[in-house]
């Protein structure tokens, strides 16, 4: 598990966002908005072709988090997120988070990030802050 | 639910509760979630437990059997916090209510709170979604 002190930076990540992987989350995730999965009908629109997701990228914050924090993410995670910009097919998103702040409970230690997905010119795609409660008793690494 | 039975959901105000939708979230479900976001950590690996962005996920999926929304529609942030782990033995309750609704000329602000509660009723997930939306009800044809 990622060491709890404050300054220490999250194990990033990268994706590259294919079409293909796109189709799989509407599958997987039951969202069909043609703007992610029809290319005719997304050339059509003020975006100009598919994009990701946005559920697709917080998935890859959420994958870093559990990275970092094990369990103590699946039961005590929570992210606050704003959607900047459209991640589209062709893209490479870096994911990245550092941690803020370190808070010591009685039963636990308040860890309060930030958290970003970029893309590779250096667009931010989503911001944010993340905190995650880190149980003292090892159970959840 | 049929398209026509949906509620465009523009036309309905803070504190309009959806019907609750419940679900299991199997293995194969899982299995196709982590294919799609090409996640690997080892606590997924045959354990039974289901990614929390998967139930976040599948709970939005939950709350757009219930309503429509126009064309151009934007996810602007998200919020979730996730309070214990779901796997794939659990059946889970989606409960989603219209929180704010905000209509402002040429787009509409809506944020729905949802609630996600497994068999025992301990809940298991909690967010809060956010649209932007075009304009006025009638505008636009339902998504």
């Amino acid at each position: 598990m990622t060491a709890l002190r404050e300054g220490t930076d999250l194990p990033g990540l990268q994706k590259e966002i294919k079409q293909a992987k796109i189709n799989l989350y509407a599958e997987a995730s039951r969202d069909f908005n043609p703007i992610h999965i029809d290319e005719a009908f997304a050339r059509k629109t003020p975006l100009g072709g598919t994009i990701a997701h946005g559920m697709l990228i917080l998935a890859y914050i959420s994958q870093m988090m559990t990275a970092a924090f094990g369990k103590n993410w699946l039961t005590g995670g929570k992210i606050n997120v704003r959607f900047k910009a459209p991640a589209r097919p062709g893209d490479v998103i870096t994911v990245s988070g550092r941690i803020t702040r370190v808070e010591p409970e009685e039963d636990y230690t308040l860890c309060r990030c930030e958290v970003l997905c970029e893309n590779q010119d250096g667009e931010t795609v989503i911001s944010g802050d993340a905190k995650v409660k880190v149980k003292h008793d090892g159970s959840s690494s | 639910m049929p398209e026509n039975q949906k509620i465009d959901i523009r036309e309905v105000a803070a504190g309009y509760e959806f019907p609750p939708v419940s679900y299991q979230i199997d293995s194969a479900r899982v299995a196709d979630y982590l294919g799609a976001v090409d996640e690997d950590n080892v606590l997924y690996r045959d354990t039974g437990l289901v990614p929390p962005m998967a139930v976040a996920a599948l709970a939005l999926a939950a709350l757009s059997e219930g309503m429509t929304m126009p064309p151009g529609a934007i996810h602007v942030s998200q919020e979730v916090e996730f309070l214990a782990m779901v796997s794939t033995a659990d059946t889970v309750t989606s409960r989603a209510t219209v929180a704010r609704s905000q209509n402002r000329g040429k787009f509409h602000m809506v944020t729905v709170a949802l609630s996600v509660v497994n068999q025992g009723e301990k809940e298991v997930m909690a967010a809060k979604t956010s649209f932007i939306l075009p304009g006025d009800v009638g505008d636009n044809e339902p998504a």
